[in-house]
């Protein structure tokens, strides 16, 4: 299906890569279905689109690339709640904001976004730990992780598109820098 | 909502593994003691304040700032 968005123009979208949040997300509890973008442009930011308003679209990132120690639990319920048994099988992001002065952009760690890779269900969690901050300071973190990310051969090819992509989480999982399989043990 | 009044040391029970306890009442501040299930979720209210405004925020990220923002991160300096 085709999608447009203000930021990225027209997206073509396959259903397979549409994440549905059944409770919507915080402020926004009528937007129910979104996709991610990578927008191509070397910042490791992603962006979490809306299908059904093409002006909202948050930007994300996995928290372990500016935080290697970024740990998060979460109670039965929660994850059952989204079907997981654990999270292995699960992306973990956090929601940026970004203002003009950009050196002052924050994630919100205290409610992270948790995507069931295998069913597209996905929710905005509010986790328990008092000592995560809704505006987490980490511009200086994530310059550091992007100068010695760029550094590696390996994954050059990977971030030097330009355009706008869709991603379904399967290609995600290949972003992440250092070995996947590890972080997600950790997580 | 269900209003209920309560002394100081009185509780207040919700299904059968919720307790809520008055533990001090000084001036405007009542302190709680919650009893409750590991699972269960409990937040100050502002917390959910705080996402719901951030999320708000976060929305408003315009690419132009973002194209800055990739511009600076580059930028080895």
């Amino acid at each position: 299906m085709k999608i447009n968005t203000t930021r990225f123009g027209e997206l073509e979208v396959d259903k397979k890569d549409i994440i549905t949040f059944d409770e919507g997300i915080l402020g926004f509890e009528n937007l129910r279905e979104f996709f991610v973008v990578d927008p191509g442009d070397q910042t490791l930011i992603l962006w979490l689109q809306s299908c059904e308003s093409g002006e909202t679209a948050f930007p994300i990132i996995e928290p372990k690339i500016f935080k290697a120690d970024y740990t998060i639990n979460l109670l039965p319920s929660e994850l059952n709640s989204l079907t997981l048994e654990n999270l292995s099988n699960a992306s973990v992001y956090a929601i940026l904001t970004i203002p003009q002065d950009v050196t002052t952009m924050s994630a919100n760690l205290k409610a992270p976004v948790i995507i069931n890779n295998a069913t597209k269900k996905a929710r905005q969690i509010v986790l328990q730990d008092s000592k995560l901050e809704v505006k987490h300071q980490m511009y200086a973190d994530l310059k550091k992780s992007i100068v010695s990310y760029h550094s590696d051969d390996s994954v050059r090819t990977r971030v030097s598109q330009t355009q706008p992509t869709v991603l379904s989480q399967e290609t995600i999982t290949e972003v992440t820098p250092n070995t996947q399989k590890e972080n997600l043990q950790e997580l | 909502m269900l209003v209920l009044t309560r002394k100081l040391g009185e509780s207040i029970a919700i299904d059968d593994n919720i307790k809520i306890v008055v533990v001090q009442i000084k001036g405007k501040q009542v302190r709680l003691g919650i009893k409750a299930p590991k699972e269960t979720k409990i937040h100050r209210e502002e917390v959910y304040q705080a996402i719901h405004d951030q999320n708000i925020e976060a929305s408003k990220a315009d690419p132009n700032s973002l194209s800055d923002l990739a511009d600076a991160l580059r930028d080895k300096k």
